[in-house]
């Protein structure tokens, strides 16, 4: 049994039948017809409670669950654990037993547009998000849906890269998400209920919000996307039961502050520097990680002479008060959209065989990094990606020595790589397995020529000052990766290669088996340790989620999303025929 | 030259901004005292009309002249395939520039970008134009 909550204003059903008098205004019903009032319908739903409390076996989500992370029974947080490293404990499904993998539900979101939820599961309850931003508990057994919210969203958003949003976080007994017009909203984990809706930023400025927020003791993070606008961006921590906004810091400094000088006069005021992707939080050093994406306008630095900070960089920072440790760039003065954002590791490793506390990333711009998380001082940077032109390699001290060449032009004949999106891309994860110390990294192998214009800067518009020629797209040349790469020397141990380029996420588990998919609409399951091809079942749409492992009764699930299709596809080389629309399916070990 | 990305495409996109152009009944519009005559255009001004095009209406909005970009695919009209829904009269580009289209994502660029720029933007729209019968 649920209880529907109706919509006021914005459906588009609603829409069309409010208009239609207006349009027609008839005076008198025809003839033989139906009078108004007879035919006039209730506005459908855009709510439906749950009647009965759900997920009621367990209590609150503790501060000490949430440091644990993904246990066998739940999954907690975007990025599994704290670490970001996406693994499941669960070890029931290895490369012997796999074949009994079936599917044992699925379920549509009713959306278009990319489906790139990580679904979190709790008490038996999985939560998952929509592209336009519905948020569904269903029974993690069954499917069956327990409780539904549609945000009730203007048609007039600032949308970069289509209608996407990866998932909720959750805490005590609330769970949380962000959206697309730029609210951050809390639900009763247990009926749907909203405890709490704020404005975390105007979307008419250009702003948006795609990422999972974090949560840390009392209070619950979100950055924002608009880095494609020239929106300025910043982070945000709210109380998580109040909503009340704790802190802010802003991601490009302002007039007087340090960083500043490397804005050329008052490029900062439009800089962008977006927060678009989930953090990670270190619990032995009480730090937050936040890493920021691309300066605007993306394909001419013209106006933003200097290295423009803090955009593509790594952020440690105190997460009480926001205030900043350290930081490190990873492509200073960025002009190919190569936002630093892709999912950071907190691996605890060896370097030059001494043990360190280390980030780990595989960025957007084709280099795999390892840095000191202590301090932020570089140690590693490799090239994973198979095909690298923009920078002829990193020095000492972790800047790429670019070459000239690849800059953007007006009339562009270098070929550049990896192309805009990558590379890997903060739309989709990785995993970290601690037993193999690989990172799986899925990528873009996609090539392009970089067009450099002239941008005009206004408030809510694209500000963007050029375009990628999608060359090898056009070409039918673009591909994909997934790359296992050893934290410990950046090497890359195995390759698979996909024929299209590889934009979903993955999770890896304690039986040895990685989880993906691909934009052939297959979900795909590897040998974590030596990349072999174990597994395949076609879902039909286009893989652009991100897999979890879970299990119930001592019963192993995987989830994985599908269904693809937007305009940013394109820019990879990997748009297709693929009809859209999101359908999450779910696959139990016999 | 639109407030969100056009290649989204979606029903819900669409339906609405449908609704909302056939709510409003934008015409096009005479020409403007402002916008009296295109002025005399060099190779120079053509050259900075493209730029202007290139990084500010052409990423994700309206299509290139050539399909370099495979995802330049929005469902921004085309500029250079002379079906101009709101008027294609060098005064009625330019007030549709200037003035913005209501119910779209077509904003107002009048007062952020200069009017002679618009010009020269154009100026190139014409001498990049792909018509199928002359003009």
């Amino acid at each position: 049994m649920i209880y529907r909550h109706q919509r006021t204003l914005g459906a588009v059903a609603a829409l069309v039948l409010g208009l239609a008098p207006a349009l027609a205004a008839p005076a008198d019903p025809p003839a033989g017809g139906v009078a108004d009032a007879e035919v006039k319908l209730p506005p459908p739903p855009t709510a439906w409670y749950a009647a009965k409390p759900v997920g009621t076996s367990v209590g609150p989500v503790t501060a000490a669950q949430l440091a644990k992370g993904a246990d066998r029974t739940n999954w907690l947080a975007y990025g599994g654990d704290y670490r970001n490293f996406r693994h499941s404990p669960v070890s029931g499904i290895t490369p012997a037993t796999i074949k009994g993998l079936h599917v044992a539900w699925s379920a549509p979101t009713g959306t278009m547009g990319q489906f790139e939820t990580s679904p979190v599961v709790y008490g038996g309850v999985m939560y998952i998000t929509s592209s336009y931003n519905r948020l569904m508990a269903l029974d993690a057994r069954t499917g069956e849906f327990l409780w539904r919210y549609d945000v009730q969203l203007p048609g007039d958003l600032r949308l970069c890269c289509g209608p996407a949003n990866r998932g909720v976080a959750i805490g005590g007994d609330l769970v949380f998400m962000a959206t697309l017009d730029g609210h951050l909203i809390a639900f009763d984990r247990t009926t749907g209920n909203v405890a709490w809706n704020v404005v975390v930023a105007n979307y008419k400025d250009g702003y948006s919000i795609t990422a999972a927020p974090l949560i840390v003791g009392d209070l619950v993070y979100t950055g924002v996307a608009g880095g494609e606008f020239g929106a300025p961006g910043f982070i945000d921590a709210y109380d998580l039961k109040t909503g009340k906004r704790v802190w802010r810091i802003n991601t490009v400094p302002s007039a007087g502050q340090p960083g500043v000088e490397t804005w050329a006069g008052d490029s900062w005021k439009s800089g962008g520097a977006p927060s678009w992707t989930t953090g990670a939080y270190d619990q032995d050093t009480n730090t937050l990680f936040w890493t920021i994406g691309n300066p605007s306008p993306d394909w001419n630095g013209d106006s933003r002479a200097g290295d423009n900070l803090y955009s593509n960089s790594v952020l440690a920072l105190d997460p009480a008060t926001g205030k900043m440790k350290w930081h490190f760039q990873f492509t200073p003065h960025d002009v190919w959209d190569y936002d630093g954002n892709t999912q950071i590791f907190l691996v605890d490793t060896q370097f030059n065989g001494k043990p360190v506390k280390a980030i780990a990333q595989a960025n957007r711009n084709g280099y795999f990094y390892l840095l000191d998380r202590s301090n932020g001082k570089f140690l590693l940077a490799s090239q994973y990606v198979e095909q690298l032109t923009w920078a002829k390699g990193v020095d000492a001290k972790g800047r790429p020595v670019v070459d000239p060449a690849a800059m953007p032009q007006e009339n562009p004949t270098a070929r550049v790589c990896p192309s805009n999106l990558g590379g890997m891309n903060g739309a989709w994860t990785g995993a970290y397995d601690p037993a193999t110390s690989l990172i799986y990294a899925p990528s873009i192998e996609s090539c392009q020529e970089f067009v450099k214009g002239l941008a005009v800067h206004v408030k809510g518009i694209p500000f963007m000052g050029g375009m990628p020629n999608t060359t090898d797209a056009n070409a039918g040349k673009s591909y994909g990766l997934l790359s296992a790469i050893d934290v410990k020397t950046g090497k890359v141990k195995w390759r698979y290669r996909d024929a299209r380029p590889m934009m979903a996420g993955v999770a890896a588990t304690a039986g040895g088996v990685l989880f993906t998919s691909n934009q052939l609409g297959e979900a795909l399951a590897f040998d974590q340790a030596t990349g072999k091809k174990l597994w395949s079942f076609r879902m039909g749409g286009g893989g652009r989620g991100q897999p979890i492992v879970y299990e119930i009764d001592g019963k192993p699930y995987v989830a994985i999303p599908s269904g693809g299709g937007t305009g940013l596809d394109g820019f990879a080389g990997a748009g297709s025929n693929l009809p859209e629309g999101g359908h999450l399916f779910v696959f139990a070990l016999n | 030259m639109c407030k969100s990305l056009g290649r989204i495409g979606t029903v819900m996109t669409v339906i609405v901004l449908a609704t909302a152009s056939v709510a409003t009944g934008h015409a096009a519009p005479a020409a403007t005292a402002t916008a009296a005559a295109m002025p005399a255009q060099t190779p120079a001004d053509i050259a900075r009309g493209k730029a202007l095009f290139t990084g500010t209406c052409g990423a994700y909005c309206h299509r290139p002249s050539t399909p370099a970009s495979a995802a330049a695919a929005s469902d921004a009209p085309s500029l250079f395939d002379c079906d101009w829904i709101h008027g294609g009269s060098d005064a009625q580009i330019f007030h549709t520039i200037t003035h913005g289209v209501d119910g779209t994502r077509m904003v107002a660029f009048g007062g952020a970008i200069p009017d002679e720029d618009i010009w020269r933007i154009i100026a190139y729209l014409r001498s990049a134009s792909q018509c199928k019968v002359s003009r």
